[in-house]
């Protein structure tokens, strides 16, 4: 087991956000975290990340407990992520963003400007490798930040919503930039609105509503679940969403 | 190539200003500028590479200070012998004042600086042994060469310029290396750089640390040329403010911009000084209000960076259509 979150509750004053929610992850392994605006995938994930920690409840990274660890120290434990709104380094360039990835496992500038440029290779953003990372918008940025991220040289990368904001065919090629760096052997979680990126890249789906995980399954199994149709659509078009699939022949 | 070539033309210069220009207060000037660009440079350290603006660097200033002329009138050393003690002291102070301090963000950290400088102040004012608020003063006449104490600033400037090139050889260094990296990473984005393992509590302290260091030997410097140090010229608020101004001025962040600020801001002052002779104490903080206020409306990244922007923008960038392919 890689990465394990047992009864995770993370609670803002009287506020749950998010109720006991568990997973786990083995190696290689691609779970999907989705739900509606404000069900707590974030908060979810920001705890497996450190940026908030859990109220009650444990996170176990490789056999160890991070519940109560910093972000950094979770870094050095092989864990990456991405942010929402894109958090990069601005007035740094490109190549020096990813380079602050790779300082984690080298001290010598001249090997970190090569893993960094090995991680431009893969991403595809070696061509504005001297550019200012200001300058890029935001499907450079998310490409910049899963770079950055790869850079630390992770075991597991978690993803909090990198394709929102992209056009239909810049989330066909982040689809593909995610299935790439899927096939080197990393374990991913992913936080994703967009249903068709869930149903072609996740093999576990965790859907959210109101804190509670409400479903589990694969995203095919997810997608006809009359408690995830619900969530989303509400009652009427749920029990509409019912009849289709019961005259469904197949 | 060019950039060394440049930067050789300017070293050489500054190596033959005081024989050039050879009247007192010229000299007098040029060692000034250099021993202002010393603290600022120390500064840029913490507030420019790392962003944590420090507006009580002067506490490490009199911590330099106050250990040469206090060392001297107790025991009997010469000034700059206690540029260790001072910079252990300021290190020390650093490391108490930061662990609690640097959590703050932004703001909040300025302010604390400052209140932790004027604690100090007053502290200093009521310690005897620390001259209260008389001050301490050094050696009248020299005993041997190594209380530096000459009638000329010609030796002073060679000094200063020594420790000048030490502190900037530092930067370089730091810039060039992790660390360095750390900094400009933690200035751009705490939260980011902490996700990618940087440990940035810890690295914010270093930055302080060093620079805390460095600005202690600026300050026993100070005392050393002038033989005289009271709690307003050693731990008063506005030479806080005037080192900040210098670096910010020129460029913080930028290794010379600390540099290119005193070469500025040095000269008004002393300039500004003569015309209005012992009448002109507080007019210098008017002056340095508006400065501040230029600063942050026009240049904020300081002089220096518009100067390199503008050389920038002369040639083509040649990434321009790439940047625009992929965004």
């Amino acid at each position: 087991m890689l990465l394990e979150a047992i009864d995770v509750t993370k609670t803002f004053g009287a506020l749950t956000v998010v109720n006991t929610v568990s997973v786990s992850l083995n190696k290689g392994d691609i779970l999907g975290l989705i739900g509606p605006n404000g069900a707590g995938k974030s908060t979810f994930f920001n705890c497996l990340t450190g940026d908030l920690m859990p109220t009650s409840g444990r996170v176990i990274l490789n056999g160890e407990d991070v519940s109560m660890m910093t972000p950094e120290q979770r870094a050095v434990r092989g864990l990456a992520r991405s942010f929402q709104v894109p958090q990069t380094f601005e007035t740094m360039s490109v190549l020096e963003n990813v380079m602050i990835g790779a300082f984690l496992r080298t001290s010598d500038p001249a090997r970190a400007r090569r893993r960094a440029y090995e991680v431009l290779d893969l991403v595809g953003l070696v061509d504005v490798a001297s550019a200012v990372a200001g300058s890029l918008g935001t499907p450079g940025r998310k490409r910049l930040e899963i770079a950055r991220a790869l850079a630390t040289d992770p075991e597991i990368l978690l993803l909090d919503e990198a394709m929102a904001g992209l056009t239909a065919t810049e989330v066909r090629q982040a689809i593909e930039l995610v299935r790439k760096i899927h096939q080197t052997g990393m374990t991913l979680v992913i936080v994703e609105h967009i249903m068709e990126v869930i149903i072609s890249l996740a093999q576990q789906v965790i859907v959210f509503h109101q804190g509670h995980q409400i479903a589990r399954g694969t995203p095919q199994e997810v997608t006809r679940d009359p408690a995830v149709v619900t969530a989303y659509l509400g009652k009427r078009a749920a029990a509409n969403a019912a009849r289709g699939f019961a005259g469904d022949p197949a | 190539m060019k950039r060394s070539v440049w930067l050789l033309l300017i070293l050489a210069l500054v190596i033959v200003y005081p024989l050039l220009f050879t009247t007192p207060f010229l000299q007098r000037l040029g060692a000034l500028v250099l021993l202002y660009a010393i603290a600022a440079s120390a500064w840029n350290i913490v507030g420019g590479y790392a962003g944590q603006v420090s507006v009580g660097h002067v506490v490490f200033f009199g911590c330099g200070a106050y250990a040469s002329m206090a060392f001297f009138t107790h025991f009997g050393w010469p000034p700059i012998a206690a540029v260790p003690v001072g910079m252990a002291a300021s290190v020390g102070i650093a490391a108490l004042i930061g662990v609690p301090t640097l959590r703050l963000s932004g703001h909040y950290f300025s302010m604390a600086t400052i209140a932790v400088a004027e604690l100090a102040r007053l502290i200093v004012t009521n310690v005897e042994a620390l001259g209260a608020a008389v001050g301490l003063s050094g050696p009248v006449m020299p005993r041997t060469v190594f209380d530096l104490s000459f009638t000329s600033a010609l030796p002073y400037y060679y000094l200063f310029l020594a420790v000048l090139l030490v502190v900037l050889g530092l930067t370089y260094w730091m810039e060039n290396s992790r660390i360095g990296f750390y900094l400009r990473a933690i200035k751009d984005n705490e939260r980011a750089a902490r996700s990618l393992g940087v440990q940035a509590g810890r690295y914010k302290l270093y930055a302080y640390m060093i620079s805390a260091g460095l600005t202690s030997v600026a300050g026993t410097l100070y005392a050393t040329m002038y033989g005289f140090i009271d709690p307003e010229s050693g731990l008063g608020i506005l030479t806080s403010v005037k080192i900040l101004i210098m670096a910010a001025l020129g460029g913080a962040g930028l290794l010379f911009g600390p540099l290119v600020g005193a070469a500025i801001l040095v000269p008004l002052e002393e300039i500004s000084n003569n015309l209005l002779g012992g009448k002109g104490a507080g007019l210098t903080f008017v002056v340095y209000g508006a400065i501040i206020m230029i600063i942050a409306r026009f240049y904020p990244s300081g002089l220096l960076k518009l100067l390199l922007d503008r050389m920038a923008a002369a040639k083509p960038a040649p990434s321009d259509k790439q940047v625009r392919d992929v965004a």
